[in-house]
């Protein structure tokens, strides 16, 4: 695998590890709202 | 619907990033593939801007209005943001200045204004420290958010422009033209529209944190 391909993929894993750490974030937030 | 959002957000950026090193071309005069990493570090540094005038915006909000210290939260979240996005911005730049220039700092007047930006807005955050929680912590703090509204826009569009730079032309340049080709264009606006939605995500998020923090303290008192 070459350059820009490498690097794409290490983005896109990145990003998809963001969104995911952002959606639980969110769904912890929402209990911590529902819980007052 | 907040899934669905999140699904499109996350599809928009895949798309950008594939987009961003298979489909945009290179840009003439840059090293290598160098040019590449614009497309990351334009949209994080308008998103750092972004949110710095978001906590201007708030803080006018909340001296005008009724004193509502959700528009002082929401000033708060916006600055610890913009602060993480200037990081951002300069630690790509630097990166991209080690390939261009030979090393990471150059004292560029770029990079000298983006260390003040974000060293007048740990100001700000030291001075939220420095007062205990209450009126008159968001009163004054956001009166120095307000200045940001002026210092800010000087910082990162007035100052890069008065001296000698190192650093290339902006996306408009000098005389108010658009001069990058239109792949690099589309790829540029796509990513900064991305990263400017994830901001507007994570300041919700910060701001509803800080609003079940604020109601637990006052069921402790």
């Amino acid at each position: 695998m070459g350059g820009p391909e490498w690097v794409t993929a290490v983005n896109l894993i990145i990003w998809t590890g963001l969104v995911l750490w952002i959606s639980r974030l969110d769904r912890k937030i929402r209990d911590l709202e529902r819980e007052r | 619907m907040k899934r669905l959002l999140a699904l499109s957000l996350w599809l928009w950026m895949a798309v950008v990033i594939w987009a961003a090193f298979h489909w945009a071309p290179l840009a003439a005069g840059f090293k290598g593939e160098s040019s590449r990493i614009l497309f990351f570090h334009v949209p994080v540094a308008w998103v750092s801007f972004v949110a710095f005038m978001t906590a201007g915006v708030e803080s006018v909000l909340y001296l005008a209005g009724r004193r509502d210290p959700r528009h002082d939260r929401s000033a708060a979240a916006a600055v610890e943001l913009g602060q993480v996005f200037a990081v951002l911005a300069t630690v790509t730049g630097a990166i991209w200045a080690r390939i261009m220039w030979g090393s990471y700092w150059n004292w560029d007047p770029r990079q000298s204004a983006i260390v003040v930006t974000m060293l007048y807005y740990a100001a700000y955050l030291a001075l939220r420290q420095a007062i205990a929680d209450g009126p008159s912590r968001a009163r004054l703090s956001a009166a120095y958010a307000v200045l940001g509204l002026v210092v800010s826009p000087f910082l990162y569009f007035v100052l890069p422009r008065l001296g000698f730079s190192l650093h290339p032309e902006p996306v408009i340049n000098a005389a108010g033209k658009l001069e990058v080709e239109s792949r690099m264009l589309a790829v540029l606006t796509a990513s900064s529209l991305g990263f400017t939605v994830l901001f507007y995500w994570l300041h919700a998020l910060r701001r509803r944190l800080g609003a079940v923090a604020a109601r637990r303290d006052e069921g402790v008192e």
